[in-house]
């Protein structure tokens, strides 16, 4: 991966510079999206009412990589990354708590996937949860 | 309206209004304790209203309506008319906030840093974050966090916790039966009681508190913890706000400045200590 | 030969906040929020020189970054996705 020392340097880069110069940049195949779009919310609409829960997946999937596509597999699934936010020991957590962030630096591949893997975090519309959580159905 | 009641919850007032004595009776006795709100006029309105003029005493069927209302909502029956004003308030909220960035979760706080417990309904935060104020944690609210849009800072909205079927019993044990609001059985979510936060936490309702720790609790797993990304947390946060895309440029900092700078673990628990006890180290270890 | 040349926004136009390796991205004039993952950023930099097609943008990030698998095709492909998100337009 190499991006160890980049991932400090990207800090001090333009904020769209990331990552730094003369890092690989992989461009995504054709199919690829590198783009995800929070979906307004559709406050006024009933349909959304009636739907309380959000069935995103949950974020406990500990050990599992990212593929891709952002589907989530068993560790060294070929093609997979570890996700920024990988399985960590009591240890880690201590550190990461007083980093404050996520450890590791990712190059655009893993990038790529973890987008794959958020746009799957979306569903239904962003703005509405349960802020009432016992509307009846009509 | 024939019966109306002014409550202040953390930085917002309401006023409630309705056609029949039960239901602000109710919300009174729950909010007696609160300081009452600083100003003759509310931040917003609920009227809870007949959905036909016959309804009224025909099997009383209670609409919300507001400031802001949703055209499909289905009324309630009176016998939970308290549940029909409680809503009416979140609805209000939810579609009408515009000084806080709101977030479908719990906070506590403790020392001035406050703990964000966010996740899909019904994965009990609403019962961790009660266990967490009778242990120690200043309750700030366990249905919506108010981040302030101008300081980063999260304000209290501490209404009456919200406790379904189990948990009932099990705050009932820790809390005591003075602290529980009436019961209502037959909602589509079982049987339902509120509880009074601690009174601490009620007098405390205007003090606010710098974001220090998100976190993702998740009930019924073994004893487990992850730190979970910071585009992921922001993605999960517009889906657990009510009004982000609406605050557009707004939200937008808010969200990004809350994200950028708290660090965020998903953690797994199989019972409430264990999960007390994983809030407890992680938040003993966050730098001072 | 030359593909649709593109532009985006002035640097007004968009607030970019970096979330562990992805970009979070407020677009102003239409209040719409993204997430974008490499090399989404480096494009709407890249057009930052001025509006350009595919090959002069693979040119101009080229002469900063390494660049892995890809080809015009490919930046064409992410240009197509940021014109969906409203991003960039054709110029």
């Amino acid at each position: 991966m190499g991006d160890a020392m980049s991932e400090q340097s990207s800090k001090e880069g333009g904020v769209l510079a990331n990552p730094t110069r003369r890092t690989v940049l992989a461009l995504g195949a054709a199919a690829a999206s590198t783009v995800v779009t929070i979906r307004p919310a559709l406050a006024q609409t009933a349909g959304s009412v009636m739907n309380c829960q959000i069935p995103v997946p949950g974020p406990q999937h500990s050990g599992q990589y990212i593929a891709a596509d952002g589907s989530l597999v068993a560790p060294g699934t070929p093609g997979s990354f570890a996700p920024p936010a990988r399985p960590i020991t009591g240890e880690e957590a201590k550190t990461l708590l007083r980093g404050g962030f996520t450890p590791n630096g990712m190059d655009s591949q893993s990038a790529q996937a973890y987008a794959n893997y958020i746009r799957r975090l979306q569903s239904g519309m962003s703005g509405f949860t349960c802020y009432a959580s016992l509307q009846l159905p009509r | 309206m024939r019966h109306a009641l002014n409550v202040a919850i953390g930085p917002v007032s309401f006023r409630v209004g309705s056609a029949w004595r039960s239901p602000v009776a109710a919300l009174a006795g729950l909010y007696r304790d609160y300081p009452a709100p600083a100003d003759e006029v509310c931040d917003f309105t609920v009227r809870l209203e007949p959905e036909k003029p016959w309804r009224r005493w025909l099997r009383p069927s209670v609409a919300i309506h507001g400031d802001y209302m949703l055209p499909d909502a289905a009324p309630l029956s009176l016998a939970h008319g308290l549940l029909a004003a409680e809503m009416g308030m979140n609805l209000q909220m939810a579609l009408g906030q515009k000084r806080f960035l709101l977030l479908h979760a719990a906070t506590v706080e403790r020392g001035g840093r406050a703990v964000i417990l966010t996740g899909e309904s019904g994965a009990g935060k609403s019962t961790l974050a009660a266990l967490l104020g009778e242990r120690g944690w200043r309750l700030m609210g366990d249905e919506f966090a108010l981040l302030d849009c101008e300081s980063g800072m999260l304000h209290p909205f501490p209404r009456a916790i919200s406790l379904k079927n189990g948990s009932i019993e099990v705050m009932r044990k820790v809390a005591g039966e003075g602290r529980l609001g009436p019961v209502l059985e037959g909602t589509p979510k079982g049987t339902i009681r509120h509880l009074k936060p601690r009174p601490e936490a009620i007098a405390r309702m205007t003090e606010p508190a710098r974001p220090a720790l998100i976190l993702f609790p998740r009930f019924g797993a073994d004893r487990a913890m992850r730190p979970v990304g910071a585009a992921e947390v922001f993605v999960r946060l517009t889906q657990a706000s009510t009004n982000y895309v609406a605050l557009a440029s707004r939200g937008f900092d808010s969200l990004s400045g809350l994200v950028a700078t708290c660090p965020a673990m998903a953690i797994d628990y199989p019972d409430a200590d264990t999960a007390i006890s994983l809030v407890e180290a992680l938040f003993r270890e966050l730098p001072q | 030969m030359a593909g649709p040349i593109y532009a985006a926004d002035g640097p007004g136009a968009i607030r970019a906040v970096p979330l562990d390796g992805l970009v979070a991205l407020f677009h102003r004039p239409s209040g719409m929020t993204h997430i974008v993952a490499p090399p989404a950023p480096q494009i709407l930099e890249a057009l930052q020189e001025g509006p350009a097609d595919a090959r002069t943008l693979l040119a101009r990030i080229a002469a900063v970054y390494e660049i892995g698998e890809g080809s015009a095709e490919a930046i064409e492909a992410r240009l197509a996705e940021l014109e969906e998100a409203g991003l960039v337009r054709r110029a």
